[in-house]
């Protein structure tokens, strides 16, 4: 906001023209930030009513695009049978087992990996040549490694948790200020107490990160192995579904899928709101 | 060969010295690397407040770092005379924020004492104590980040003094604080320290600084750092600033200190126009 005016000094004379500049002040307002939530609902409703219209009005293959009504009907159907809460449940199980299962060692050795050069020394290289291995490329060895069971989907899951994880727990190690660790020697604190008190909650931003990217990994593994060594599982039910032509099936699945990943996203934003509450709330 | 002893009494002198650093030297990144500090010797006696001036750069932080133990490679004697194995011998006040910014004010202040295994009955009441004395009673429960740069540092200020060491190290505690607060921090730290008695070692580049709170001004040699010269101050204790400053021989002394510093800052300034060396 500017406008053209003159200065006076104390005696009322002119001293010269001056553009007043004013800076403006702006706060996003209640109704505005309503107004932000409320497009994050209307646009996805939007969009189902307009797939649902097109489906009705015969603008799409049914075959394969069946109205959100018939999806949701679907669904219905499957909960109320009991199939798809089994199902849920069956896919929830492995990923929790396999993520614990990859994450704990992974932050323990990714912490080991970050504090010590040698230990780094003897397993980044390691680390770095087999990463980049998409993990749905090992799951035919594990499978005959570990079986057709469930130990085979939980050993997937956490090797691919586990190298998301150690990765970001070392870097997250590394890059804490050396200023802490000198604090923490100025007092003489030993090993265990360095890592309670300053190497863990010092590296906690990056492992959150690390935990998000690992549940990402978590759910992609777990369907893939559902998909062909499973008669049980969200994954089950959307290759089952292609096989028997269920085309209203497979998309509850999809969106059953979508909503259990939310929800697991969700929770672990949960908890890390919870546990780094000392952080500055814009950096989350 | 570079080392750290801890004795009762001292080998190179007869009165015995709280500190006694001799024929220090540090270089920093091997053979092409720079000399910080050059053939140093300082003593400090129990109970001395001993003020470090200095032109930056000069190896102060190099110096205080050795003598906290943070750092063991260098060349020379570095005594320390430890009288009471259950207390903490050195703590430190950094140069730069220190505080851990998942721990509230209190948890940071009572980090030292809670590491010894020393944050009893006692050690609370000293946090307590020593957290209003810096003036952060009504933000014990904020974390760092909720603060001002001077708060965090009268925090890491209280942090070691809640720990009870019998040697400060302190690397320019007040480098960031206002005016204001420097003034009425002098003045609770020269309380506490004529309670005290502490054997303290302060590093500033505040001349007014060394001499308010200072018995001896020590200033330092630009790199590598060697001492060049060293003041009594001779201002009496019970001592105030205001007090100190409406002492006449207050702008004698500031003068000499200055006089031998003013070189140096001029000496580390040519070096860096002509590119560091
Ligand atoms: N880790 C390091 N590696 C290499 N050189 C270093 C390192 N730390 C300090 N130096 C060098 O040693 C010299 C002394 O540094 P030091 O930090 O002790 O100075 P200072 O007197 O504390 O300065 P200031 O008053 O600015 O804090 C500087 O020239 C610096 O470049
Ligand atoms: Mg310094």
């Amino acid at each position: 906001m500017s406008r053209d005016s003159t200065v006076a000094d104390a005696g009322g004379r002119v001293v010269g023209d001056f553009r007043i500049i004013e800076r403006t002040k702006k706060v996003p307002g209640p109704q505005e930030r309503t107004f932000e939530r409320g497009l994050g609902i209307v646009t996805p409703l939007a969009f189902v009513l307009l797939w649902e219209f097109a489906a009705r009005a015969g603008w799409i293959d049914l075959r394969f695009f069946p109205a959100p009504s018939a999806v949701l009907s679907e669904t219905w159907r499957l909960l109320r049978a009991g199939d798809l809460v089994a199902h849920i449940g069956a896919s929830l199980s492995r990923v929790t087992v396999g993520f614990l299962v990859g994450a704990v060692p992974a932050v323990g050795i990714g912490m080991a990996m970050g504090l010590n050069r040698y230990i780094r020394a003897a397993l980044q290289p390691m680390i770095d040549a087999t990463y980049p291995i998409p993990k749905i490329a090992i799951l035919p060895l594990v499978l005959l490694v570990f079986g057709l069971g469930e130990s085979g989907k939980y050993a997937i899951l956490a090797i691919g948790v586990f190298f998301q994880v150690v990765i970001t727990t070392a870097a997250g190690v590394a890059a804490i200020d050396r200023v802490y660790f000198d604090v923490a020697r100025t007092f003489g604190v030993g090993r265990l107490a360095l890592a309670r008190t300053v190497v863990l909650p010092g590296a906690l931003p990056v492992i959150f990160a690390g935990m998000r990217l690992g549940i990402g990994t978590a759910l992609l593994l777990v369907i893939a192995a559902e998909m062909v060594a499973a008669k049980s599982g969200l994954g089950f039910l959307i290759w089952q579904s292609w096989q028997l032509f269920a085309v209203e099936e497979m998309y509850a699945g999809l969106m059953t899928i979508s909503l259990t990943g939310l929800t697991i996203f969700q929770l672990l934003r949960a908890l890390e709101t919870r546990m780094l509450r000392w952080r500055p709330i814009n950096v989350q | 060969m570079p080392r750290i002893a801890l004795a009762t009494e001292s080998r190179f002198d007869p009165v015995p010295a709280k500190l006694a650093i001799k024929d220090l030297s540090k270089a920093f990144g091997g053979r092409a690397g720079v000399t910080a500090i050059d053939n140093l010797s300082l003593e400090v006696r129990a109970g001395e407040f001993v003020s470090i001036v200095g032109p930056s750069g000069c190896g102060k932080s190099s110096l205080i770092r050795i003598v906290a133990g943070l750092d063991a490679e260098f060349e020379g004697d570095v005594h320390l005379a430890h009288a009471n194995p259950g207390r903490l011998l050195t703590a430190m006040v950094f140069q730069e924020q220190s505080n851990f910014p998942w721990m509230t004010v209190r948890e940071n202040v009572s980090y030292g004492l809670r590491m010894i295994g020393r944050l009893d009955a006692e050690g609370r009441k000293r946090v307590t104590e020593y957290i209003a004395k810096v003036g952060l009673a009504r933000f014990e429960n904020a974390y760092p980040h909720q603060l001002s740069g001077g708060m965090r540092q009268r925090a890491s200020v209280a942090r070691a003094f809640a720990a009870d060491p019998e040697i400060l190290l302190m690397d320019e505690p007040f480098g960031a604080l206002d005016e204001q607060n420097k003034v009425l921090l002098h003045d609770e730290l020269i309380r506490i320290w004529e309670e005290t008695r502490k054997t303290v070692l302060f590093i500033t580049h505040s001349i007014d600084e060394a001499l308010v709170l200072s018995d001896r001004v020590v200033v330092m040699s630009a790199r590598p750092g060697r001492i060049k010269d060293a003041f009594e101050v001779p201002f009496e204790r019970p001592r105030s600033v205001m007090a100190v400053k409406a002492d006449p021989r207050y702008g004698q002394l500031f003068k000499r200190v200055w006089d031998a510093l003013r070189d140096e800052v001029l000496r580390t300034r040519c070096g860096e126009e002509r590119g560091g060396e």
